[in-house]
């Protein structure tokens, strides 16, 4: 238990954060409805906001008694290359999914990730991505029925002419 | 009892059902096994997939999938030294060397054999204990739903972090975001910044995928490149003097995984890690000193685990506390699809219950028949690259939390709580109790607040409640002493007693 007797880059800075935050909700909390009974609407968030702020104090308070871990380094460790190109892209993704709709948005994505994470050359990202793309359209848009953003593509006019094909070469 | 044996076989007899929990099983089975999957990220993503289902084909993948995820988590385990799931850590103590030794097959397939044991005495367990329990939690009043709900958390708190300070940060954290909107008993608005989209509060599907599945998806980033080690697979079923030899053990170690998985907070990486230390205990002399391949530190944590699962629905459906991460998020499922899991559940609706039953017993077979076969096909599937395999879980997080209200603002909050998520399990928090935190958030408000008015907003009236009643007080010795345990002033008074203990491995 207790503390670490390492810490690691960035700990404290995350620790003191983490408390700020705290101070942030506690302060908000007595907002809802200040003192007022124990029943309060308040007094639950304001207790939930105290614990984390004092919990979070200690943990601050801990990782400044650390001594610094020497093994581990900022960008290797902890905010290493790929994880901070990995979390921007998935931000884009976030963003233009709705305007550009699934299936393109999709397949940039699978495509431009695997080709930076897997260093396999464009022709293995590009086999994977639109596989696994299909895979997962095929599971959640046909099977699960899930309705994802269209964008430019005309999805249901394209599943519709197939299907149209389909009863029609069934008859 | 008629009723009970129809609604306990109805997934048996209904052939989209059954083929609903196979499937299930064999998708946990693999998403148990590849490093990097793991159960609760699947859980969690497939909730927002499957919301729109009838509540009956939702629970019958969810089902399958957690029983086969605890079970699959014990092939990398054995296979590669790279335990799939956290419960299976345990599992590569002894099993990686039975691999080593070439005896990989009739490893996988001891323990597939006796994690079916495992699971069926945890599901029997919970088929006659649940009913009883429920019965008696009609008994229990406010403040012990309160205390049992912070103890839950404490507990996943405490034992599955390398600090309490830091779980209790994460549980409160949760039971923060949890309090977000407008307060179900006035209206009051409560954390919503005036937004009137914060009223329905955060989604807590979002918080679940961000911390689970996206969270998890950059931690493993950081370990890209891992050499697979190829497996010669030899007999696979296993013996049946093994079997026969290890039975009376395996029933003890079930024992204690019931009971572990039972307990609010509590799941299968506890269970398995302290059937081993039975096992250790109560082995004279192993044919195979442990940790070099002793078959019975292989069969103590299979056992435990699988007869964790049964446990664990025993609080989540008697009393809606869930028993480990998993459990919350089908509480979540459960949310979602309108019903309420408590000691009402069971009266109102005992069919949901029997159902739930017949759907584990089920996923416990098609366990055994997948686990026995297809092993020279899963191992190639076990070696698929995370570079491959990262970005669909990305992509999945984010379809998914897009999914359950068509709304980008879910996105956007899954996304930083998966930034959240990565800082807090890099820096050594835990995000189990943030999820528990979040799920139980609104049942410790709600009974705290019916607690204290019935005992009208006087404190001590309340402290006098809970001493002057067994269960609560009960409960509140456990809240305290977990508390205390954690402390300068109990190491010091527990100094002379302490043995040397292995660290908890990393979860």
């Amino acid at each position: 238990m207790g503390p670490n007797n390492t810490r690691k880059p960035g700990e404290a800075i995350f620790a003191l954060l983490l408390a700020l935050l705290s101070l942030g909700a506690l302060v908000k909390a007595y907002g809802i409805s200040g003192f007022e009974g124990l029943s309060s609407p308040g007094a639950f968030p304001m207790a939930a906001a105290a614990v984390m702020l004092l919990s979070a104090l200690v943990v601050t308070v801990n990782t400044l008694r650390a001594s610094r871990d020497s093994d581990t380094e900022m960008f290797r460790d902890i905010l290493p290359a790929n994880a901070v190109m990995m979390a921007g892209l998935i931000l884009l993704y976030a963003i233009a999914l709705r305007p550009l709709g699934f299936l393109p948005t999709s397949l940039i994505f699978l495509f431009v990730s695997t080709l930076i994470l897997a260093k396999r050359g464009v022709i293995f990202a590009a086999v994977v991505s639109v596989l696994s793309l299909a895979i997962i359209y095929i599971v959640f848009r046909l099977v699960f029925s899930v309705l994802m953003p269209e964008g430019v593509v005309p999805e249901r006019e394209i599943l519709a002419w197939i299907a149209r094909l389909a009863s029609g070469g069934a008859e | 009892m008629i009723d009970a044996l129809q609604n306990l076989t109805i997934a048996w007899f209904d052939p989209s059902l059954l083929m609903l929990v196979a499937l299930g099983t064999f998708a946990g089975i693999y998403v148990g096994a590849i490093p990097g999957l793991s159960v609760t990220m699947a859980v969690s993503i497939l909730i927002s997939f499957t919301f729109s289902w009838d509540v009956y084909e939702a629970l019958s993948l969810m089902v399958g999938i957690y029983m086969g995820g605890v079970y699959g988590g014990s092939r990398t385990a054995i296979l590669l030294n790279i335990p799939g799931a956290p419960s299976a850590i345990a599992t590569a103590l002894d099993g990686y060397p039975l691999a080593q030794k070439g005896l990989a097959g009739e490893a996988i397939g001891l323990s597939t054999t006796m994690s079916a044991v495992g699971g069926l005495l945890g599901i029997l367990v919970l088929a006659f204990a649940a009913p009883a329990v429920s019965e008696f939690a009609l008994t229990f009043q406010p403040r012990d739903y309160m205390l049992l709900a912070i103890l839950g958390i404490l507990l996943v708190g405490s034992l599955s972090g390398e600090s309490l300070t830091k779980g209790i940060f994460a549980g409160a954290l949760g039971l923060l975001i949890g309090t977000v909107g407008l307060d179900p008993l006035t209206a009051q608005e409560r954390f919503t910044f005036g937004v009137v989209e914060l009223w329905g509060g955060i989604s807590f599907v979002a918080v679940m995928i961000g911390m689970f599945g996206v969270a998890e998806a950059l931690i493993q980033l950081r370990e890209l490149e891992m050499a697979a080690v190829k497996q010669t697979i030899s007999r696979i079923v296993p013996r049946w003097s093994d079997v026969r030899k290890y039975l009376p053990l395996s029933l003890q170690t079930s024992a204690i995984g019931v009971l572990i998985g039972a307990l609010p907070g509590t799941g299968g990486d506890i269970a398995a890690l302290m059937a081993y230390d039975h096992a250790k205990r109560v082995t004279k002399d192993p044919d195979v000193p442990f940790g070099e391949g002793a078959k019975e530190g292989l069969v103590a944590p299979e056992t435990a685990n699988n007869a964790a699962i049964g446990g664990a629905f025993i609080p989540m459906i008697t009393l809606g506390i869930p028993g480990d991460a998993v459990t919350a998020i089908i509480i979540g499922a459960l949310f979602i699809h309108g019903l309420n899991p408590g000691p009402m559940l069971m009266i109102e609706k005992p069919d949901m219950f029997w159902f739930i039953v017949g759907a584990l017993l089920l996923a416990n077979v098609f366990m055994l028949i997948f686990g026995l076969t297809g092993i020279r096909i899963f191992t190639r599937i076990v070696e698929m690259p995370r570079a491959v395999l990262i970005p669909l879980i990305l992509m999945l997080s984010i379809v998914g939390a897009f999914a359950v209200n068509n709304s980008i603002t879910d996105v956007y909050w899954m996304l930083g709580f998966g930034i959240l998520g990565y800082f807090m399990k890099l820096y050594g928090y835990q995000v189990g109790p943030v999820i528990l935190g979040v799920i139980l958030s609104r049942l410790i408000d709600e009974n705290w607040r019916r607690a204290i008015i019935s005992d009208q907003e006087s404190l001590p009236r309340l402290f006098q409640g809970i001493v002057t009643s067994p269960l609560s007080l009960v409960l509140f010795i456990a809240v305290v002493l977990i508390f205390v345990s954690q402390t300068p002033l109990w190491a010091a008074l527990m100094k002379p007693f302490r043995t040397k203990r292995t660290p908890p491995p990393d979860a």
